[in-house]
Parts: structure tokens; sequence; C-alpha cells
């Protein structure tokens, strides 16, 4: 059954990057870069949430610092995207690591609210100092346009780019899966039923969760580097505090459970308001819109959409048969 | 009161501290033009601190939708002064606004996600949030407005600075209402309720506690507060939607300063905020990211109040 | 229009608006006869959403091109004009341009109003090979980019502008620029400010607010004890505001003298301030005043009561708009009919552009072969005066050092 549902995504998953760049227009294909690194964002938010209870309201701005690294690296030096994005990935995700420090010792709301101040400081620097563009000097703004952004050789083209994009989204998924089948996952699930019964089995507690909050910082950080060369360059209004705690929102609207939730909460973040728009609908409106599904969804769905597209797809295939005890895939 | 008079030592050696560092060699004078106007707007930041206090301590929901409320009241009491409504009746108008959106927050959505835990409770409240901007941005396009109190023309000389009546009724409006509220909390029925659901909501509801009447007093006086707040901001800030909504991030840090519990702490907190984020302006290197100061700050007071801590076992929240 | 009448204080003026509300619109061909032939597809992109608005320049821009396709069109050929909303988000911006130049592919872009925009999308605009003749420009990139020409001013010749007549008619000696700490708007700007007044031996700062900063106060503080003598508030409208707010409560208006760029040439500004500010405060107009009257403006309003809403603005950013699109049908006509839907023919007409008079502003618009383009550098100064604006100096241009490659573009292409 499980080996049946992985082969049945996978091939959709091929076909996705194998077609979607290859149909979408010129705006879609943007759209749907887009789309794909908030869902690395939003993957690495809804792990830590789902394994380790733990939420993390910066995700958006270290795509920032993600995106600023990769940017940065760009306009001083020669090197290659691969390893300006890898640079910009430690980065973000030894940031991760120094945000884990005080979580440590905190729980729930305060744990949420100590990344909230780090993203609402992160907001404040990036609207003064905003991103590099080619420009002399540490900080490399200038006021002339942007200095070209070096984008991987096999993926020069936008719709090669959204393919190369999704092929790192799904290295992401790998990631987090291999990590959830060894030993950081048993000792995170330990960790998420009691602390005290992880410690006395000789589980090394202020390691793993450091570790969770750096792969969730690495995945961010991977994010923002994808975005900065979908566009060329960054703007700190993409990376206000607001769009973290909405990120974060819409994880918990997509499914945290599911890894699926993650590709849904970024559609929800970034295809639906596209959406909007090309149906003309105003823009103050479409926040209403917005608004009122989100509170909905978190009223309604305790698993989100993804939970609830889970149930159906696992009604059909199992032909409604115990769909209660399979144990969600992820 | 001896935990008081430490906060306020600590906050007071703290604006000290900056004012030292950054303002060295600059005139008294100068200093305490730029004390007088970061208090102005820390007894902001603290008024905003409050309002979310008083209605995490009675209902467990952090309000990130205060902000937009206050924002709400500010444009309503606006609109009414522009149809030539006599003042006070267009100001209690706009605070009736933030009551109402307050209470019907509170009594129609937040009970239906009162099985969620409390930081999805907060995140979910941005939902409420930005529908509320996005209704204000519909029906006030961009165009440049001023709210103003007629208490904004009168002043007196402080430090030699001009101070109008309005910042020094922020800053006795947020003291007041600390110590009012204090007050009743700690002597009437209402406020031993609602500190035996901050406690323990429940083995408050087993006891007898009306819940539902406490937490509806609460959204209430929080949507208030919120109003007040926002009125306050629309004056002495800006009367721009998008930015009073997002204020509440700041206020945030101001309540942390508070530990979400203790009101005078997030006025001594508050004001220690906008006095130190003012006195940065001092410093080539801070003065262009000076709003960083409540972060900075609320991150500073949260790494502080769990030293010593080494870990976590799960507990209550 | 009552608030029109009075602002326009001579005869002259009441004559040319009275006659404005009257007169038939001009546009094109000028035919009377709708076009019918296939469409030519434009693009234009703006900025609206929560912090600020400015689709005026695009509102405009639209309905003279309605107005073109009402009256013959580009040769019995309509203008399909598609306009994107950036909501001052980058990636919808570029997502925007991406739909007008990659899937609809129109052969020009006008008016564009935005502060994002610009400065995410001028790569791709010399990359496609297409001009931008935007007219709500607020960014360097806008005027510092090969593609892209306005024909609104922005904050750079604006405030130099400012700061020009308060030296030369006010006797400023300091001028301190009080901007948003933004680089490629307040820094760029007020920078350029202080060049100017350095280059004529006297003295200016620059005090830089971070925009999430609710604390205005402490900015103009700074710029008090900055020791200028003259405060230029170069900022958008509702922050111009809280600032010149902040003034009034501490009684600063007289003790200091006042200026503004173009953003607080508003119409609802002179209200917002109160009375307190009248007589006080300069404001620099990057085009000329509504009231002006003149062939053009009447021609603008004429256009704007036929086929825009009576409720859409009429303001700076939609005479700019208007502008952009006449100048920009009036290039069409010329061209060769065969060549009006090839980019590149387009796009070198439009760089051919030169020497274009238009009362609406002060100069000459032209575009040329150059890596930056600003033709608007001229404007006029007004003074907040009972509940409007009055002209004090009338176009004038700006002289600064930042202006030495634009003035020798100037005189490659004959115009000086």
């Amino acid at each position: 059954m499980r080996s049946t549902s992985n082969t049945i995504w996978a091939v959709f998953g091929l076909a996705l990057i194998l077609l979607l760049p290859a149909f979408a227009g010129g705006q879609w294909v943007k759209i749907f870069t887009s789309t794909t690194t908030f869902a690395m964002a939003a993957a690495g938010a809804g792990f830590l949430y789902t394994r380790l209870g733990m939420v993390s309201l910066v995700q958006v701005g270290l795509m920032g610092v993600g995106g600023w690294v990769t940017l940065r690296l760009n306009h001083a030096f020669n090197f290659p995207f691969e390893i300006n994005l890898m640079v910009a990935g430690a980065v973000t995700m030894f940031l991760g690591n120094l945000i884990a420090l005080p979580a440590l010792r905190m729980r729930g709301l305060y744990l949420a609210l100590i990344t909230l101040m780090f993203a609402a400081g992160l907001d404040i620097v990036f609207t003064a100092k905003q991103f590099p563009n080619g420009a002399d000097g540490f900080w490399g703004v200038g006021t002339t346009f942007a200095a070209e952004m070096r984008r991987p050789i096999f993926a020069q083209s936008d719709a090669a780019y959204l393919r190369y994009t999704m092929l790192w989204l799904v290295i992401g998924f790998v990631l987090i899966e291999l990590h959830r089948r060894m030993a950081p996952g048993r000792a995170w699930a330990l960790i998420r039923k009691s602390e005290a019964a992880a410690l006395a089995s000789g589980v090394n507690v202020t390691l793993y969760k450091t570790w969770a909050f750096g792969l969730s910082g690495l995945l961010a950080g991977l994010g923002g580097g994808l975005l900065a060369g979908s566009l060329g360059l960054l703007d700190a209004a993409t990376f206000r505090a607001s769009e973290s705690v909405m990120l974060f929102a819409l994880v918990i609207v997509g499914g945290a459970r599911f890894w699926y939730g993650a590709v849904i909460s970024a559609v929800l973040f970034r295809v639906v308001p596209g959406l909007l728009n090309n149906w003309g609908v105003d823009a103050d409106l479409s926040l209403v819109i917005f608004g009122a599904a989100l509170l909905h969804a978190v009223m309604s769905a305790p698993d989100g959409l993804a939970g609830q597209i889970n149930g159906a797809v696992r009604a059909l295939f199992s032909g409604r048969k115990s769909p209660e005890n399979k144990g969600a895939k992820a | 009161m001896w935990h008081v008079l430490r906060t306020a030592a600590l906050c007071v050696a703290a604006c000290a501290g900056v004012a030292l560092w950054f303002g060295a060699g600059k005139p008294a004078m100068v200093q305490g033009m730029f004390i007088v106007s970061g208090l102005a707007v820390g007894s902001l930041y603290a008024l905003g601190g409050i309002g979310l206090v008083v209605l995490y301590r009675a209902t467990g929901v952090l309000n990130l939708s205060a902000g937009a409320i206050g924002m709400a009241s500010v444009m309503a009491a606006w609109q009414l002064v522009q149809w030539g409504l006599f003042g006070p009746v267009a100001w209690v108008g706009g605070l009736a606004i933030g009551v109402a959106l307050a209470l019907f927050y509170g009594r129609v959505i937040a009970p239906q996600m009162a099985w969620r835990e409390p930081v999805v409770k907060a995140v979910a409240s941005l939902g409420y949030a930005i529908a509320i901007l996005g209704v204000v941005s519909f029906l006030f396009p961009d165009e440049p407005r001023k709210f103003s109190l007629p208490t904004d023309s009168m002043a007196v000389m402080i430090l030699g600075l001009r101070v109008t009546v309005t910042r020094l009724l922020v800053v006795l409006a947020a003291i007041v209402l600390v110590v009012g509220i204090t007050i009743s909390l700690n002597t009437t029925r209402v406020g031993l309720q609602m500190r035996a659901l901050a406690n323990n909501r429940s083995l408050s509801s087993l006891i007898g506690i009306p819940i539902l009447r406490v937490e509806t007093l609460a959204w209430g006086l929080s949507g208030l507060l919120f109003g007040f707040t926002g009125l306050m901001f629309g004056d002495l800030v800006r009367l721009e939607p998008s930015v009073i909504t997002f204020m509440v991030i700041p206020c945030i840090a101001a309540a942390i300063c508070g530990r979400l519990q203790s009101l005078p702490d997030v006025l001594m907190g508050g004001l220690a905020i906008g006095v130190i984020e003012s006195l940065l302006t001092f410093s080539d290197t801070f003065k262009q990211v000076r709003p960083i100061a409540p972060f900075v700050i609320a991150a500073l007071v949260l790494l502080a109040m769990n030293r010593g801590r080494r870990l976590t076992f799960a507990g209550d929240d | 229009m009552n608030k029109t009448l009075k602002t326009a204080g001579t005869a002259l003026g009441l004559m040319f608006v009275a006659g404005a509300a009257f007169a038939d619109p001009i546009c094109g061909a000028n035919t009377g006869e709708a076009a019918t032939g296939a469409p030519i597809k434009v693009g234009g992109i703006h900025g609206n959403a929560a912090p600020g608005d400015f689709s005026a320049s695009t509102t405009a821009a639209e309905a003279y091109f309605d107005c073109v396709n009402a009256n013959g069109g580009i040769n019995g050929r309509p203008i399909e004009y598609l306009v994107e909303n950036d909501q001052w988000n980058p990636e919808l911006a570029a997502q925007a341009a991406s739909k007008l130049l990659v899937d609809e592919d129109v052969v020009a872009m006008v008016g564009n109003g935005s502060f994002v925009e610009m400065s995410v999308n001028a790569g791709l605009y010399k990359e496609q090979n297409v001009m931008t003749m935007a007219s709500a420009c607020a960014a360097s990139e806008c005027f510092e980019s090969s593609n892209i020409v306005s024909t609104n001013q922005g904050p750079l010749p604006s405030s130099i502008g400012a700061a020009m007549y308060m030296v030369e008619e006010k006797g400023s000696q300091n001028v301190s620029c009080i901007a948003l700490t933004i680089p490629n708007s307040g820094p760029w700007s007020c920078g350029a400010v202080v060049g100017y007044m350095e280059s004529k031996g006297l003295s200016g700062s620059g005090v830089y607010l971070n925009p999430a900063s609710p604390d205005v106060n402490s900015g103009l503080l700074e710029a008090v004890a900055s020791g200028a003598d003259t405060i230029l508030v170069n900022l958008p409208a509702g922050l111009a505001i809280a600032i010149l707010k902040a003034a009034e409560e501490q009684g600063l208006g007289d003790a200091y003298q006042w200026a503004s760029s173009t953003p607080l040439y508003d119409r609802d500004a002179p209200a917002a301030l109160g009375a307190y500010w009248d007589g006080k405060l300069f404001v620099n107009t990057e085009m000329t005043p509504w009231d002006k009257g003149g062939e053009d403006s009447q021609n603008w309003l004429a256009v704007m009561d036929a086929y825009a809403d009576p409720k859409d603005p009429r303001d700076s950013f939609s005479q700019a708009g208007f502008l952009a699109a006449q100048i920009f049908v009036d290039t069409l006509m010329d061209m060769d009919p065969a060549d009006l839907d090839d980019r590149a023919k387009v796009t070198e007409a439009i760089t051919a552009i030169t020497g274009y008079e238009s009362d609406l502003v002060c100069g000459p618009f032209y575009v040329g072969e150059a890596d930056r383009h600003m033709p608007n550098h001229a404007g006029t100064m007004v003074v907040v005066k009972d509940g409007g604006f009055e002209t004090v100096r009338d176009c004038y241009e700006y002289d600064s050092p930042y202006f030495a490659p634009i003035f020798a573009q100037e005189e490659a292409l004959g115009l000086r």
C-alpha cells in the first residue's frame, strides 16, 4: 500500500517537473518558481512543527538572509550558482542553530515569539540595507539597475530554472524523509513524546533540537537563494515579518503532517494571490478573501487541506477500508 | 512592590546606559529632547502591550489583529470627524468600532478554534488582521490624512522641548490604566475570576466561574484598549492603515517585556524601548535601524527570563 | 471643480479651467470614428495596494488610449492597453512584466507607475529590447537605466529643485533633507541635494528614516540638531505630513524654513496640513500645476472627463500618464504602419523622440540612446495657501552637478 502510493507520488512529481514548465506561460513560470522556493521554506517550518512541536516564525526572514548571501556572493565573486546557494544554505543553517539556542529553553508561544522577534529585526535591517545589486562595498547597493545574476549553466531560461528549482525541492523533501527514517528522526520522536524520557534514554536533546532548527534554516536559505536566482534581485517587501507569520499560518492550513502540505501552503501563498490578481479581483479585496479563508481553514481542518486530501485518496485506494490506522505517510 | 522597583531600576539603568554610550558629549538639553520624544512612542508600545496582556491572561489568545482593530477605530473616528460630527462623539464612535471588532472575534471566531494550541490561535488572528486591513484599504483610497485631537495644540515646556498635552496624555493614560487594571484585578470579583482563568482554565470552569462572561468582558476591554491605542497612534504616529496594523509587532515586544503577564513590567518595558529607540538616533551606526530596538530588547528579556533553565519539560503551554 | 477654481487665483486661470470643462477632447487623428483594425498591444504596470496607490498614471494613459481608439486609432488600428498591478510586491512585478512582454508580446510599456516595478524589471526591459515610457517613477533605477524614460521627475530632481528655490530666493545656507533610508530612494535623492549645496559652497545633510519607524519625531529632532536653517521634507505624503505635524506641535514652523519635494503637491495635502502651514511650506511640483491652463492641460482634463471615472484622481501622476500616452501615440502615428507590430521598430521610434514640447511639463521631452534618461528636470515652485497652492516661481530649470551627463546628452541632441 505504502509503496503504491509512493510510486504514484513519484510519477506524479516527475510528470509535474517535466510538464509544468513546458506548458506554463512566462508569468506562470515565474509564479511557479516562487511557489517552489516558498515550498522549501514551508517544508522546513512544517517538519519542525510536526516532528518537534516547535514553531518558527522566521522562515521567510531566513529566506531573505539566504537570498542576501546568494546575491552578495554572486556579485562579489565568480563562483558558480550552486556554490553561492550552498554557502547561503550553510549561513542560514548556522543562523537556525543560533536561534535554536534560546529555543532549547523555551516552549510553545514563547519560542514562537522569539523567532518572531528575529523576523521583525531582519525585516528592519532588510528595509534599511536592501539587497546587493552589484554595486561596490559590503552592502553592495547601487542606484542603477542590477548587475547580472548568474544562473546554473543548464538552467538559463525561466522554464529550465523552474525545473531546476523543483529538483531542489525534491532534494529538500528527500533530506527531510531521510532524517525522519534515521537516528535524528527517532530522537525527535522521543523528544516530542517526552524530553525527560529522551534525556533518560541517552538522547542528546540539545544536539537534536539544534539540528532540527538548522535543517529548517537550511531549507529556508536554499529557498531564498533560489528565489534570488529567479528574480535576479530581491526587495525587502518580500521578507516582512508578517510574511513569515503568514507562511506559518499557511503551513497549518496546508497540513504540516504531510509532505505535500508544504506544496499546498506555498500554492496558497503564491499561486492563489496570482490567480486572484489575474481574475482582476481588487488587491484589497483579495486580502479580505485570504484572511477569511485562513480563519475558516484554521477553524475547520485539523490536519489542514493535506489531511483532507490524504483522507480522500486513501478512501479511494483502500476501498474505504479502515482509513484511520494506516498512519500518515510523513 | 519590590519586584516593580527592581524592574524600574533596570529600565532606568538601561536607558541611562544607552544615553551615556551613544549620547556622550551631547548637551543634556538635546538628550532630554530625545528622551521626552521617546517616552511618547514608548507609551504607545506600552498601551498596545497592555491590551495584549489583559486579553492573553484572560483568554489565552495573543491577538495579532490588535493593530488592525486599533487602525479601524482611528479610521472610523477620522471619517466621523470628516462627516462633521462633534469630536468626542466621533472618538467614542471609533472606540465603539474597536470594541465591536474585538467582540466579534472573541464571540464568533475565537470559540471555534478553542481546541487549537496558543501559537496557532495567535497566528490565525493574523487572518483577521489582514481581512480588516483589506476592508479598510478598500473603503479608504490612498490619500494623505491627518487625525488630530484638540490637545495637540495645547502644550507645556519640558526640558526645553515643547510637549503637547496629547503626548502627556498617552504617558498618563498608560500609567493610569496599569494601576487601575491591576487594582481591579486584585479587588473586584471579575478581576478574581480573570486571574483564576489565567492560572488554570479547566479548573476555573470546574469551580463554576462563568467563563463566557469573563471572556466577553476581556475581549470588550481589550477592544477598547486597542481602539484607544489606535486613536493615539493615528494622532502621534501617522494615519496610514498598513503602518498602524503592523505596529502590533513592536507592541508584542513590549508585552514580552512583561512576560505576557505583568502589567507594570509591560509599561516600564514599553517606555524603556521607546526611549532607547529614540536615543539610538545619536549613533551613526544604528540610527537607520533604530526600530530594531523593541525586538532586540524583547529577545534579551526572553533570554534572561529563561536563564539557568537548561531544558524544558512538557508543561502546560 | 470648486477647489480648482479657488486655487486658480487669476482671471486667466479661471478662463482656462472653465474652458477645459466644456472643451471636446482631441486625441490622435481625431476622426470621431472608432478604430476597428487589429489591435496594437501596449502594456502598463502600476502599484496599488495597502501602502499607496500609483494607479493614476495608467488610468490617465488608458483614458487617452480609449479616446484615441474612439477617434480613428493608429491608422485605423486600436490600442489594446493591458494594465497589471504589482501591489508593491517585487515578485508580482516580475510576473507582470513576464506576462506582458513574454506572453502578450506588447510592443511597448506606457504609463508605468511604481517604486518597485522599475527596480525589478529594468534589466528585463533591456534584455527584451522594449522601451518603457513610465510616468510615476520614484526609484533611481527608473532614471539611470537604458530602456526606461519617465515623464515625471521623481524625488531627485524635485528635491534639488526645492533646495535650489530655497537657496536662491529664501537665502538658505544649510539644508537638512529628510527621506526614507531605502538606498535607491532616500540616500540617492538627498545625497544629490547635499551635492548641490556643496557645489554652491553651502552645507547640507541627509536624515534617513526607516519606514517601519513609528517615531518620526526623532528624525525631525535629528534634522534640527544638524544645525540646518531649512528643512526639506522628501518623503511620501503620509510620512511628510507626520513630520510636519510633529514640527507644528513643537512650534518649529517659524524657527526654520520648510520645503518639500513633489509628493505633497496633492489636492488633499493642504487640508490635511491645516492652517498652520499656510504660507510657510514651499512645495516643488514635477509637472505644471493642475490649473495652469494651456492646450495639453485642457485636453488632459477634457479626456479625463470624457473617458475616466469622475472619481479618478486628476493629479500629477495623472498628468504624467496622460503625457506619456500622448507622446507615445504621436510617435506611433509618425511610424510606417507596417512596422507597428515590430517591437524593435517601435523601440527605435521611441528612442528617436526629441524636443517634444508640451505645456504639461516645463522642458522638452526627449529620449535618445543613453544609459540614463531624465528629460524632466525643470519644475515649478508653489506655496501652501488658503487650503490650496499658489505658484511662487514658474518653470525653472534645476542646476546641480548630478545633471552634468544629462546636459551633455541634451547638447548632443541639439536641445541646449
